[in-house]
């Protein structure tokens, strides 16, 4: 395997302006993550202080091992969303180590709305336990929640991926036998009971934590029954009386010191065997991504200059070099797992579509999860590209990539648009893990062709009754359009409705494709099987 | 941060992580890298933030006894479950602990009996000197451990109190 | 000399324990003799109890009782067929009627005649009987002798003096008085404090020397006219009245006074015809004075350091004038060469107002080298108790001279592990490091006025960082956590995206 030979020149007047450019985008992202973590109105903390509570990502620092990453999900999920009052959707999820164990943390923000869950609360939880479900990863739920957000419970609470998705997930995951423990560090109430009751595990802190199907007040207006959170549902009753709860502590600290030593105690999974080498850095600095992604999202870049700041040594075998040229295919190592990667360099044609369809067979041959570099404008359109029936040889592509057994990886660098998006293992095709850079988009087609489609339609329509349009009104149609446009396909919309798992820092991406194939090995990987390919 | 050592009086609060190449201490104020190479009979060698120092070291429970630059130091391993706990119920002021080995002289109290502050509950007897050990709050008398003329070790517990309100 | 082969004994039986049964065993065994040995349960599996030829149990209501019980230790030695019993120091070696009775058994007492222990174990006595032989002991005045004359004979004694309770003890109920005017008030409130401590209110004075050094000196007699001085020794560094460095030669003494003060130790005990190994105590003034304390009539704990400089084997001797030989040497015979000083490893933690520790004996690596003698009973594997004296082992250091010998004893203390008891040997190279010591300026009061050197210093951050380390990495909960993280997390570290 030999080393990708960068053609950048990194002192070049091109390279230093993408890269301040790359930087200042990757600051602005560092901030609005700042603001969602940190910043939060002074009486809310002053009243979880109150309460003797710690705030989350406190916890999440005492349940953590010491010296060891944390993979946070869509930390900005629901930022485009409720005016922007729920920062990270009111809760922290994520891959973390805990006791040496590989496990999802499923966290209550109580410091957002007293934790309310919001739809995007509950779309994030799911997603959470989806991963749990696909990767088989233990989960630890740290709950403290005030319940649902009754104004919106029409949009959380009965479809299929609503509320009741997180228990079936949680029993779900029960029945493959990969183990839950709830902290009970806040009140958990009607359907959150359930979090803490359908676990393994659970610990309760005396004083501030509560399990009950309907706290006091509803008590007292259905039964006109007086009773106290404590008597109703508090550490001391269920840990000696009703058995709800397993373990008492006086503290949340001691409360998450039992949660590790019960995590302690799960059996380590016996990982799925795939070709693993000593890992290596990637000998072109990772750092140099910013320099590498150009400013304009139409500019075309090299993929391979991406695999070189990714992968081990940069050294990267590749597949079919002379064919179908626009899709980049190969064998790398990441973190020492080796790896098939699949990385846009231009549109795809028939022969591209083929190369990806036969290399993504390759790696489900031989067991070799896949990574997705999508960069992709489409696949190309045209009279002489339907009679060379680019649309059959791009479904055998999305076959390929939809029957996939081995774990799949996308990272949405720049463009992703059309059925390009499909064919490169988008959000619907099952990827372990999506991620995106802060400076990609996401639509059905670019900005600036939906937006004139839509005028023309417009335009059309006024015109068969008659009306001509000067420029100013085919303007006023246009710019709103457009502006909605780019606003939904930006990396920000698709984070906050968590379409992917969270926008990365391109210098990040290595080592969350790290943690996140570490994790898929939990699963074993299936026989390679396939529908029909349309020949 | 979970664990703790006691050294002395004084209790500190640090973790341990595994790096690529050894090992991090996290302290409050800093985080190092450490290793440790064991040799024979307790000695090793220690690399802490890039320098060497052989030490000795010996273990007994959760005692570490260290001999590092020439003077020998014991710590005492806190586990967190245990410290959590103890803070959760109350201080380590309900455990009345021998300030040296010696043997019981005289014992005031008995179990069940309510006392205050300051209040004489034995008399012990180590180096031909008499020590009182007085209540070091107000409480209820648990459990008395040693009766006149039984010897015991330092950090013995002597006697245990309970919260009064706890008893009621 | 002859050979011990020729001796009426061929089994020595010692009854004692700890560093000083095994100090006796090494001469016993290096001169072809046999060694036994009696022991308390609590002492099974020390040194002394390993390298005796015999060792017979014995028991008691307490550990320290069975090595009081004179009938069970002379049914050992005679169960042993040894013909000769050495009593160390401490628990029999200076009791009268355990040497009578060893006697009267057949079995040679390693010591005086018991007449010498009654006289010197009895300390007016021997006061009395060394000031008649014309030897100085300190003014003083006995107030039972003529109760009317008391306060007269006492302001005779000179400021300043010391007021004490006849039944006291202790320190309880003293009085320095400096100015005379005071003295009749100052020995009512003694006697009121004697009454009230020990319901006795008499009393007796003596002069009191103000930051007095303790200055003794080794002597040796055949009882059959020969009697030697094997020089002084200072012990001035005490805590709890207790010496914990003795050295030799005294760097308070002069050739002269050198002179003086080991011709008069000789001189007491040519005056009684001492027979064995026996140490003369003195006061020693800060103007040169010096005063008879007392006579111990046994091996000395701190022994060593008259052997190290002078190349004597004190047991040898010992065992050789019990054995009914001549000293065969004169005082010209006896030379001396470079500096000698003994430090007592205590299990103590000085800086809790020396307390005693107790605990197990993890690992104990002694210091070695030139010059670098370890007098100890205990081994690796065993365990340091609270039924014994706390003294563990004995450091001896002989160098060139005092420097020399300081600037060893700082590095031997250093390579001293012992791990699982904490011992005295940091406190030990503090005090050797104080510029009073270093000058040789002490006196018994030096580390009661001088706390800080008990105290334990500030701890460096990087000893702190170090020790934490350590005992982290030593922990298994805590090791365990960090090894059960994956490789590659673990290389990772706290990243976060």
């Amino acid at each position: 395997m030999k080393r990708i030979e960068s053609k950048i020149n990194t002192s070049s007047a091109e390279f230093q302006s993408n890269a301040a450019h790359n930087r200042k985008l990757v600051e602005e992202f560092r901030e609005k993550q700042r603001k969602v973590r940190d910043e939060r109105p002074q009486r809310d903390i002053d009243r979880l202080r109150s309460q003797n509570k710690l705030l989350v990502r406190e916890r999440l620092k005492l349940l953590l091992d010491p010296g060891t990453p944390f993979l946070e999900f869509s930390s900005l999920a629901a930022n485009d969303a409720y005016d922007g009052e729920v920062p990270g959707a009111a809760c922290v999820t994520g891959i973390g180590i805990v006791s040496g164990r590989e496990v999802v943390i499923n966290a209550g923000d109580a410091s957002v709305k007293g934790g309310a869950w919001y739809p995007l609360t509950v779309k994030k939880t799911v997603r959470a336990l989806d991963i749990a479900i696909e990767n088989r990863l233990p989960v630890v739920h740290l709950c403290d929640s005030a319940g649902g957000f009754l104004p919106l419970q029409a949009d959380l609470f009965a479809d299929k991926y609503m509320a009741g998705r997180i228990f079936r997930n949680q029993c779900q995951l029960s029945k493959m036998g990969v183990q839950q423990v709830s902290v009970v560090l806040g009140h958990c109430t009607a359907g959150g009971a359930y979090v803490p009751g359908l676990s393994d595990y659970n610990v309760i802190v005396r004083g501030t934590g509560a399990i009950f199907l309907a706290g006091p007040p509803l008590v007292k207006a259905a039964t006109g029954e007086d009773v106290t959170v404590d008597e109703l549902g508090g550490c001391d009753m269920h840990t000696s009386v009703s058995g709800t709860a397993d373990y008492p502590a006086g503290s949340e600290e001691e409360a998450i010191a039992i949660a590790r030593d019960i995590v302690a105690q799960f059996k380590r999974p016996q990982k799925t065997h795939i070709e693993w080498q000593e890992p290596e850095a990637p000998f072109y600095d990772p750092a140099e991504l910013y320099g590498v992604i150009p400013k304009d999202i139409k500019q075309q870049f090299d993929i391979r200059e991406v695999i070189a700041r990714l992968v081990d040594g940069s050294r990267f075998h590749e597949y079919q070099p002379n064919y179908g040229k626009t899709l980049i295919c190969g064998y790398a190592h990441l973190w020492g797992y080796k790896i098939g990667i699949l990385g846009n360099n231009g549109v795809l044609f028939n022969d591209s579509s083929l190369k990806g369809a036969h290399f993504i067979e390759l790696c489900n041959q031989n067991r070799t999860p896949i990574l997705f570099l999508q960069n992709i404008t489409g696949f190309m359109v045209g009279r002489e590209y339907e009679r060379r029936g680019i649309t059959k040889d791009g479904a055998k592509m999305i076959m390929a990539v939809s029957c996939s057994e081995v774990p799949k990886f996308t990272v949405m660098c720049n463009g992703s648009f059309g059925a390009g998006n499909y064919g490169m293992s988008g959000r619907a095709f099952d990827s372990r893990f999506l991620f995106s850079w802060p400076q990609s988009q996401i639509s059905v087609m670019g900005a600036e062709q939906a937006a004139n489609t839509l005028a023309d339609v417009k335009i059309r329509q006024l015109a068969k009754s008659g009306k001509k349009l000067s420029q100013t009104d085919i303007d006023a149609i246009r710019d709103p359009v457009l502006g909605e446009f780019k606003r939904k396909q930006s990396a920000y919309w698709s984070t906050s409705e968590i379409w992917d798992d969270g926008i990365l820092d391109p210098v990040d991406t290595r080592n969350a494709l790290g943690i996140a194939l570490s994790a898929a090995l939990n699963t074993p990987i299936s026989d390679p099987r396939y529908g029909i390919f349309r020949m | 941060m979970h664990h703790a050592f006691k050294l002395g009086d004084a209790e500190h609060n640090l973790e341990l992580s595994r790096s690529a190449d050894g090992y991090r201490l996290h302290l409050a104020d800093r985080t190092l890298p450490i290793d440790l190479k064991t040799g024979a009979d307790g000695r090793a060698w220690l690399t802490l933030d890039g320098e060497h120092h052989e030490v000795v070291i010996a273990t007994r429970g959760d005692d570490v006894f260290v001999h590092f630059d020439g003077e020998a130091y014991q710590l005492r391993y806190e586990h967190p479950l245990k410290r959590l706990a103890a803070a959760g119920l109350g201080s380590a002021e309900d455990r009345v602990l021998a300030p040296m080995p010696g043997s019981i002289v005289s014992v005031s109290v008995k179990a069940g009996d309510a006392v205050t502050k300051g209040q004489i509950l034995l008399v012990m007897e180590s180096m031909k000197m008499e020590t009182t050990i007085a209540a070091p709050r107000d409480g209820v008398i648990e459990a008395v451990t040693y009766d006149k003329g039984q010897t015991f070790d330092r950090d013995a517990l002597l006697l245990s109190l309970v919260a009064i309100e706890k008893k009621k | 000399m002859s050979d011990p082969r020729q001796w009426p004994f061929h089994t020595v039986l010692v009854a004692n324990r700890g560093e000083i049964a095994v100090r006796v065993l090494r001469t016993v065994r290096k001169l072809g003799l046999k060694g036994a040995v009696v022991y308390h349960a609590a002492d099974r599996g020390t040194l002394a109890v390993k390298m005796a030829d015999h060792a017979i149990e014995i028991t008691g209501p307490t550990p320290v009782a069975s090595y009081l019980d004179g009938a069970q230790i002379i049914a050992a030695a005679k169960s042993c067929g040894a013909g000769a019993i050495h009593p160390g120091y401490g628990f029999l070696s200076e009791n009268k009627g355990f040497c009578q009775a060893v006697e009267a058994a057949g079995i040679r007492f390693i010591g005086p005649t018991p007449e010498q222990i009654d006289l010197m174990g009895d300390k007016v006595r021997a006061r009395n009987y060394v000031q008649k032989a014309g030897f100085p002991v300190a003014p003083s005045a006995i107030e039972d002798d003529d109760p009317k004359t008391f306060v007269e004979r006492s302001r005779k004694v000179g400021a300043p003096l010391l007021i004490k309770p006849s039944a006291g003890g202790g320190g309880k109920g003293m009085r320095i008085v400096r100015d005379l005017s005071l003295l009749e008030q100052e020995i009512e409130r003694g006697r009121s404090e004697g009454q009230r401590y020990f319901g006795d209110g008499r009393l007796y004075c003596e002069r009191y020397i103000e930051n007095p050094r303790h200055i003794e000196v080794q002597v040796l007699g055949d009882g059959q006219g020969s009697v030697v001085h094997v020089f002084e020794r200072e012990c001035s560094v005490q805590r709890r009245f207790q010496k914990i460095v003795e050295e030799t030669p005294s760097p308070a003494l002069d050739d002269k006074k050198r002179k003086e003060i080991c011709e008069t130790a000789a001189g007491i005990a040519r005056a009684i015809g001492y027979r064995n190994a026996g140490t003369v105590e003195f006061i020693f003034g800060p103007s040169g004075e010096f005063y008879f304390l007392e006579m111990n009539t046994r091996l000395q704990v701190e022994h060593p350091v008259t052997e190290e400089i002078t190349g004597i084997d004190l047991v040898h001797e010992q065992l050789r004038v019990a054995a009914g030989e001549k000293l065969g040497y004169g005082q010209n015979d006896v030379k001396s060469q470079g500096h000698a000083i003994e430090f007592r490893i205590y299990a103590e933690d000085a800086a809790r107002g020396y307390t005693p520790t107790t605990g197990p004996v993890l690992v104990l690596h002694p210091p070695q080298g030139d010059g670098v003698r370890w007098d100890s009973g205990i081994v690796q594997g065993g365990e340091v108790t609270s039924a014994f004296d706390p003294m563990i082992a004995k450091l001896i250091i002989r160098g060139t001279d005092r420097k020399d010998a300081i600037a060893k004893a700082d590095q031997a203390l250093r390579e001293t592990v012992l791990l699982g008891c904490k011992t005295n040997t940091a406190f030990l190279r503090r005090l050797i490091h104080h510029p009073a010591f270093v000058a040789g300026d002490v006196h018994t009061g030096f580390l009661d006025a001088n706390p800080q050197i008990a105290a334990e210093p500030d701890m460096p951050a990087q000893t702190l960082h170090a020790l934490l380390g350590a005992a982290a990495l030593s922990t298994r909960p805590m090791r365990d956590v960090a090894d059960a993280v994956p490789d590659m997390h673990a290389a990772i570290g706290s990243w976060r995206n």
